[in-house]
């Protein structure tokens, strides 16, 4: 065996001095031996060793076949994943880097199981086990000034009030966020800590002052108030490094950050440049801009937003890179159930909601569609979606582009003539599958019923009309663990163990290839990554057991054993 | 509690002209919250603590931005001296739920919502693919609804959606309307009070070279301008950034390429007119 590290000089060389110090290095191969490998590309699906060279896949096939590769150069043979499956480095094609660094410094006590590299969350299903887990928490001694926990939920661990957390813990300020992000609640000390007093709050209907409860448009209130906690510099640097943790541990060297600016453009993205451009980091960022943040940057002009997106490619670095990509979105959140749906609606008749006029969304996605930019729109009711096609129909028809990368993001609810019809013009589908685990049984009891339920993220239709189909986590919206979402996607196993539209799940192969090449095709990389072969970035994911052998309702199980970027190993232990 | 008010109406439903007209009709300093992509976002610190102050906010849930503008702007404005204000809603808003800021953010007290609704445009929104519920709960919702722009038929049309509906012919005053005659009886009037001076604002946009030292002199002699702020493209194509404030006018050298664009906040005396001999 061959020791790995974090030192290794594979990496890309910057100086011409260190080049040539390197320079034995660079022609020294490294074979790497495995069980199997899966390597995504047709032609040549399985193999058992991969050939690298500073950073770049020579060969893949076995160590016979590569003999030519071998003869004249230095090479050595790695064998400590003789036991294990190589796939290529799953990607992850839309999370929100900002929002897991507000969201992964507090504590999480949640109802489904959450599994991060400092420990694993349990599922907590009582309201005793609840405060109990809330009790420990606040024993540990990490949190300082005030102590946020997330992921609360009604349902399992029973209503939250004021007098219920001053029993737990009163003078310490504490504040639970519901796992729907829509409702908090304080106990005396945060409310004396943050300075809220009762006639600061008189009359506010969404504030519940004496449960020490705020919903709704009383969160807002709530949140301003607690924003110099969660947006401090500090804890958003720690959010985003527990996020890099998190992005390793679920086995990704590639993501993308699908909306640059959700709160502060700049700062977002020079915290990640600083944090995550560097050799220790086991990934690569796809950077997508926040259309309507630039354009409030652009003191509102849509032609000059278009401007400052088009420069962007000049901050690039080595990991971190802006494409010709932009997002868009249509209609509200699917957590939230403010997106908007065809008839017959929502079951109690509430309105969904739209995040600019169909007239605004068109103007906007008309410059950069004739621009030649790859258009990511955020969609997740079916109505939100009908707007998405019938714009990129227009656009079509105006100005006809091929492979153009026009994308449909969240793909909540949907129809099968709309799977057929943004089939026929070319969009892609980047799912989010987790929705059908988390959501499927509320939404059938409560919001659309069983049928629209049962077929929120249509993959299984995506894939019969031969649409370019990834997977996403949305993360923090579900598990940044594209082995979890691929878990989704091809069991369809809801919250509640029930099986939702046998008929829309996908076969583990096609769920591999929605975490590999595919999303690599939704990003416009699959030239050099999401799959394993010559001339591709040595990007693998090395993994205990073989997703496509195992049985299916165990590949989320799957243990990940280490990654590899660009070549480098970085290997995942504490599990 | 500052009473507030809530303008909806589609997208050219006529809300900017209304507000507008109230601002020029305001005998007392009002906050203006507009829910939408302005063509300019009035920068907040060109305003002072006297003035009708304009800010802009943009759409979008406080679980996904961790950031609630419109509250963050309510906070503001309890700061200032604004002594009622409108929230001009998005073309998209649902006006209930804008107006539950007016029941909820404290220290703000809702007066009514009223929604534009322009005739001609009244018959092809109800029946559009996208926003006909949309266009539907902004004039069921509303407590008023005022019409603009239209033919009998199009009255009828309305009459079948809401009686409480009035033209334009039957306002007398966009104040009186807003924030008296919305205004349910049990809660207190607002109270007259003139010695608070009304500013504006506009944005000045053009594609003419402007000669540098004589808009300085024109800025520091015109008393009816408070602040300005903006880009200045001179006669050399060189582009200036400028800042001005009663106390100081300033301007550096910008690297940024543009035509010249800026806002002027002035008091309604302004003639706009008075600008001709700046230009080159």
């Amino acid at each position: 065996m061959v020791g790995v590290g974090g030192s290794s000089p594979l990496v890309s060389t910057i100086s011409l001095n260190t080049f040539f110090i390197c320079y034995s290095y660079l022609c020294m191969i490294k074979v790497y031996k495995a069980k199997s490998i899966i390597t995504m590309n047709p032609s040549l699906p399985r193999t058992e060793a991969v050939a690298v060279r500073d950073g770049l896949i020579l060969e893949t096939g076995s160590l016979d076949s590569m003999k030519p590769w071998l003869e004249n150069n230095d090479y050595e043979i790695d064998k400590q994943f003789r036991d294990s499956i190589i796939v290529p480095g799953l990607i992850d094609p839309h999370l929100h880097p900002s929002m897991a660094a507000v969201l992964l410094p507090t504590f999480f006590i949640t109802a489904m199981e959450w599994r991060f590299p400092w420990g694993d969350t349990p599922a907590t299903t009582s309201p005793e086990d609840y405060d109990k887990r809330l009790k420990e928490a606040l024993t540990n001694p990490t949190h300082k000034d005030i102590f946020i926990t997330w992921g609360h939920h009604d349902l399992w661990h029973g209503p939250m009030s004021r007098s219920r957390l001053n029993k737990i813990e009163s003078n310490k300020p504490i504040v639970v966020w519901n796992r729907s992000f829509h409702e908090l609640c304080m106990n005396d000390g945060a409310l004396d800590y943050l300075g809220i007093t009762e006639e600061d709050v008189k009359g506010a209907s969404q504030i519940d002052f004496e449960r020490g409860r705020f919903f709704e448009l009383g969160l807002g209130y709530a949140i301003q108030k607690l924003n110099p906690y969660i947006l401090d510099p500090d804890k958003f640097k720690e959010g985003l490094l527990k996020l890099k943790e998190v992005v390793h541990y679920g086995g990704q060297t590639t993501i993308a950050d699908m909306a640059v600016g959700l709160f502060d453009f700049d700062n977002e993205l020079n915290t990640q440049f600083a944090l995550y451009e560097n050799d220790d980091n086991p990934f690569r960022v796809e950077l997508i801009a926040h259309a309507t943040a630039l354009i409030q940057h652009a003191g509102g002009s849509n032609i000059k937003a278009e401007k400052l997106i088009s420069e962007l490619p000049e901050r690039n670095t080595h990991r971190l890179n802006f494409r010709k990509r932009v997002k868009l979105f249509t209609d509200g959140a699917f957590f939230a159930q403010v997106a908007q749906l065809m008839e017959p609606g929502y079951i109690d008749g509430h309105e969904g909601e739209w995040l600019s006029t169909p007239e605004q969304f068109e103007e906007v996605a008309r410059i950069y569609w004739n621009q030649g930019y790859a258009i990511h729109v955020h969609v997740t009711g079916d109505l939100g979606l009908e707007l998405a096609i019938d714009t990129l129909e227009k656009l079509q028809f105006e100005k006809p582009r091929f492979n153009h990368g026009f994308t449909l993001e969240h793909f909540g609810l949907s129809n099968p003539e709309q799977v057929h019809r943004l089939s026929k013009l070319g969009a892609n589908v980047s799912a989010n599958a987790y929705y059908v685990h988390e959501l499927s049984d509320l939404y059938a009891n409560h919001t659309v019923g069983f049928e629209r339920a049962s077929s929120m993220s249509r993959i299984g239709s995506c894939f019969r009309e031969g649409v370019t189909t990834s997977l996403h986590s949305d993360f923090t919206m579900a598990p940044a663990q594209p082995l979890m979402s691929m878990w989704v996607a091809v069991n369809r196993i809801n919250e509640k163990g029930v099986l939702m539209s046998p008929e829309e799940r996908i076969s583990p192969q096609q769920g591999m290839e929605a975490i590999t090449i595919n999303a690599a095709r939704i990003l416009g990389l699959d030239h050099e990554i999401g799959s394993i072969r010559a001339g591709k970035k040595a990007d693998f994911t090395v993994l205990a057991q073989d997703p496509l052998e195992v049985d299916p309702m165990m590949i989320k199980d799957i243990k990940i054993e280490a990654t590899l970027f660009e070549g480098k190993v970085f290997p995942i232990s504490n599990r | 509690m500052i009473p507030l008010t809530i303008i909806s109406g589609y997208l050219g439903s006529g809300k900017t002209t209304l507000i507008n007209q109230l601002l020029k009709e305001a005998k007392k300093p009002i906050g203006v919250l507009v829910n939408d992509f302005g063509e300019l976002n009035i920068d907040e610190e060109l305003i002072n603590n006297e003035d009708s102050l304009t800010l802009s906010l943009s759409n979008g849930c406080v679980c996904c931005k961790l950031n609630d503008d419109l509250g963050i702007s309510l906070e503001q404005m309890k700061e200032l001296n604004v002594e009622a204000v409108v929230i001009e809603a998005s073309g998209v808003a649902i006006p209930i739920k804008i107006a539950n800021y007016g029941l909820s953010w404290p220290g703000f007290r809702l007066l009514g919502i009223l929604s534009l609704v322009k005739g001609k445009s009244l018959k092809h929104l109800l029946s559009d693919k996208f926003v006909s519920k949309t266009v539907k709960a902004q004039i069921t919702q509303a407590d008023r609804v005022l019409l603009n722009r239209f033919e009998q038929e199009e009255k009828d049309a309305l009459s079948e959606l809401t009686e409480d509906y009035l033209t334009e012919e039957e306002v007398g005053s966009y104040w009186n309307l807003l924030f008296k005659e919305m205004a349910a009886s049990s809660r207190p009037e607002i109270t007259e009070d003139n010695h608070h001076s009304i500013f504006q604002s506009f944005v000045l946009e053009t594609e003419k070279l402007i000669n540098i030292e004589r808009l300085e002199s024109y800025l520091n002699n015109n008393t009816s301008i408070e602040r300005a702020k903006g880009w200045v493209r001179d006669e050399q194509g060189k582009t200036w950034l400028l800042q001005m404030t009663r106390n100081d006018c300033n301007f550096s050298i910008s690297n940024y390429e543009t035509a010249t664009r800026m806002v002027l906040v002035h008091t309604k005396d302004l003639d706009i007119k008075s600008l001709e001999p700046v230009y080159a």
